[in-house]
């Protein structure tokens, strides 16, 4: 149980840092993204583009930046700072399995 | 006469010049437009187009700067003497502070240059000084020769011309305090429009008793060390040369007004305890008029008053606001004034600052506000001095940068064409707070830049917004990129706004006397093409009750003249609303109430019209 829960909380840090660095790496991506947005929005004040072209761009920058934040939101409730050291086990455990 | 853009004969010995700021820019920008353009393809990545769509803009503050290029131009051509006529207090406080402007603007073009000159003296080996060298150095010239001209009491003096009320005087004593602090020398005090004796009057002696105590006071307070003239009010205002050479002489000689002893000093009277004389008369062919009764001021959410200086705009429109706020509690009003030379506080007789505040005893749906650009623009020092930055590093103009040191002085700066830059900007931001805007505008000129602000500062975000995108390989567009389209969005709401002339109006405020009817005339076609509406004129200070006064008399049949004129005018488009003369004019919250009661609106008057005439305009718009 002890060496199960240690290999898990093991794993957890590893995926952990993993999510961290993509996190950093894809904050990039999301800043090209945003840059692509304010691009549309400066074409759109001149009139190079219309609303409806717009609002098409729009809606693809801003479905890629939600597939950028996903799995990060999925694997964190915590802060990427946060350092998982000394946790105790017991608390982690879900009721049921008792 | 029709004057020119160059000087003109107007009489023997005199030429005459109308300066029209945009196309002697134009001018001045068609002769100079290849050196200028040089300077700043040599200076940044950008191209000729870029270049030519910047130099097409549109520049706010243009008055002042070519004012002071055409003064340093004209002082170098052969007359003996050259008399300027400024434009009203604020921005003739701009135009003095133009040399600066220029100043900083040569150096800057110095900075885009430097690495060029560099390139080319150093590297090509060509010692040759180019136009574009040459136009740098004459700019630069042309400021700091003016700048000393201005300074030098020998070649220059300022005559300050004022009225005979204590709201000009307050704006004397500020403007002319301004000047001394500049550097200008103000030699001479004229009181214009000064009421003579004469026979006994209600209003006419309650006139000349308020203004005995002004000029006095203005004797006390700015008349050490100058001359103070007083000229007389003339029942028709003189034109025309034989009238003006009349009106010289008395101002030569000292004579008239000042020879007289009752003008030497103010004896108080019982009188100046009574509350002031408003004229008055029946509503005889007339009906009651009430600001908040008048269908041109209802409903709208932007109100601007304008019309040309001394005619009594702040008044009317403090009346207007205060009436509008106290009629309808529950409609958040906001007035504003836009007028670098502010005389709310005046009006009102109450502190009046750059922040929005309640009158003391006032409505409490009604704040008022002086915009105080000056202090806004160096509030937002630190902003400018980024954006500016980001403009330099977007034009691949490295060598110009704000923060680095090389264009402090501009930013440091009030350059002309901030107080219309600013007023706009106010007026963006009161839009969510306050249910109705009242804006006490600037004298005409400078009222009518304030208007055309939304389409110069859209242009300027465009062009900005074009060259962010040409050259975003090369920069990223960032924090400047997001703000340009912020902008833009809320000018082009601001825009549509203001051509609904269900929402926004211009009321024009003027006097019925001919030289203020000329003004209106002009104004009234430049708000058409503006296609601002224009449902309603305020005739001010109309001698009602002549009674048998000769004077008053006189005056009311003139007045009536005028106010037919100005009603051909209107061409049915417009309401007329006539407001009484009130000796002295009315100040303090009380006052302007029940003055604004007795504001009327002559039965044959086309309001209703007019307003549906505003409405159909809107929807072929
Ligand atoms: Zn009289």
């Amino acid at each position: 149980m002890f060496i199960l829960d240690s290999i898990l909380i093991g794993s957890l840090r590893f995926v952990l840092e993993k999510v961290v660095a993509a996190a950093e790496a894809e904050m990039n991506d999301d800043t090209a993204l945003r840059d692509q947005l304010l691009e549309a929005q400066m074409q759109l004040e001149l009139g190079e583009i219309t609303e409806k072209e717009f609002a098409r761009i729009e809606r693809d920058v801003l479905a890629r930046i939600r597939e950028i934040k996903r799995p990060q939101q999925g694997a964190l409730t915590m802060s990427p700072e946060d350092k998982i050291t000394g946790v105790d086990i017991e608390s982690f455990e879900p009721d049921e399995e008792r | 006469m029709r004057l020119s853009a160059s000087p003109r004969r107007a009489s023997g010995g005199v030429d005459a010049v109308e300066l029209d700021a945009p196309r002697a820019f134009a001018r001045w920008l068609a002769a100079n437009r290849r050196a200028l353009g040089d300077v700043l393809e040599h200076g940044t990545w950008l191209d000729r187009d870029d270049v030519n769509a910047l130099l097409d803009l549109s520049i706010p503050g243009i008055d002042e700067l070519l004012g002071i290029l055409e003064i340093a131009r004209l002082s170098e051509s052969d007359y003996e003497r050259i008399v300027i006529d400024t434009a009203p207090t604020g921005h003739t406080l701009r135009l003095l502070a133009a040399p600066d402007t220029v100043a900083a603007v040569a150096e800057i073009l110095d900075a885009l240059q430097e690495q060029h000159r560099i390139i080319r003296d150093q590297l090509a080996r060509v010692g040759r000084v180019e136009a574009s060298d040459r136009l740098i150095a004459m700019l630069a010239a042309q400021a700091r020769d003016t700048a000393e001209r201005l300074r030098d009491r020998r070649q220059t003096t300022f005559r300050w011309v004022t009225l005979p009320e204590a709201m000009s005087l307050a704006e004397s004593e500020d403007g002319v305090g301004a000047l001394e602090q500049s550097g200008l020398h103000v030699d001479a005090i004229v009181v214009n429009r000064v009421l003579p004796d004469g026979a006994p009057c209600p209003i006419c002696d309650r006139r000349r008793a308020a203004e005995r105590r002004v000029v006095a006071t203005i004797r006390r307070r700015l008349g050490r060390g100058r001359s103070v003239l007083l000229v007389p009010a003339q029942l028709r205002e003189p034109h025309g040369q034989r009238g003006l050479a009349a009106l010289g002489r008395v101002m030569a000689h000292g004579s008239g007004l000042m020879a007289r002893r009752s003008w030497r000093k103010a004896e108080p009277s019982a009188i100046d305890h009574l509350p002031s004389a408003i004229s008055h008369q029946p509503w005889r062919g007339a009906h009651s008029a009430a600001p908040e009764s008048i269908a041109a001021f209802q409903r709208a959410s932007l109100l601007f008053f304008g019309g040309k200086g001394g005619v009594g705009k702040t008044t009317v429109s403090a009346a207007a606001a205060l009436r509008i706020a106290k009629a309808d509690k529950k409609r958040r009003v906001l007035l504003l004034s836009t007028d670098p030379a502010h005389s709310l506080a005046d009006v009102f007789q109450a502190t009046v600052g750059d922040t929005a505040r309640r009158l003391p005893r006032g409505p409490r749906n009604l704040e008022v506000r002086e915009l105080d650009a000056a202090h806004a623009f160096a509030a937002r020092r630190v902003q400018l001095e980024a954006a500016l930055d980001e403009i330099a590093a977007a034009f691949g103009a490295g060598a110009v940068s704000a923060s680095a040191g090389s264009t402090p002085e501009l930013v440091k700066l009030a350059p002309p064409g901030i107080d219309e830059l600013f007023g706009i900007l106010s007026v963006v931001d009161a839009r969510s707070a306050y249910d109705l805007v009242v804006v006490d505008t600037a004298p005409t000129g400078h009222a009518l830049r304030l208007l055309e602000m939304p389409d110069a500062a859209r242009e300027w975000t465009q062009v900005l917004m074009r060259v962010l995108l040409k050259y975003k390989s090369l920069v990223r567009p960032g924090q400047l990129a997001s703000e340009l389209v912020e902008i833009s969005k809320s000018i082009r709401a601001l825009q549509a706004l203001m051509r609904d002339g269900a929402r926004t109006r211009f009321i024009v405020v003027t006097r019925a006397a001919e030289v203020p009817r000329a003004e209106t005339a002009r104004l009234l076609a430049r708000l058409r093409a503006l296609r601002l509406a224009a449902p309603a004129i305020v005739v001010n200070a109309l001698t009602m009750s002549p009674g048998r006064c000769a004077r008053c008399r006189a005056t009311a049949a003139a007045e009536r003249r005028e106010v037919s004129a100005l009603r051909r005018l209107c061409r049915g488009r417009c309401a007329m609303i006539e407001a009484p003369l009130a000796a002295p004019p009315p100040r303090g919250a009380r006052a302007l109430d029940e003055w604004a009661r007795r504001w009327r609106q002559p039965d044959s008057s086309q309001g209703h019209k007019g307003q549906q005439r505003t409405q159909r305009e809107k929807q072929e718009a």
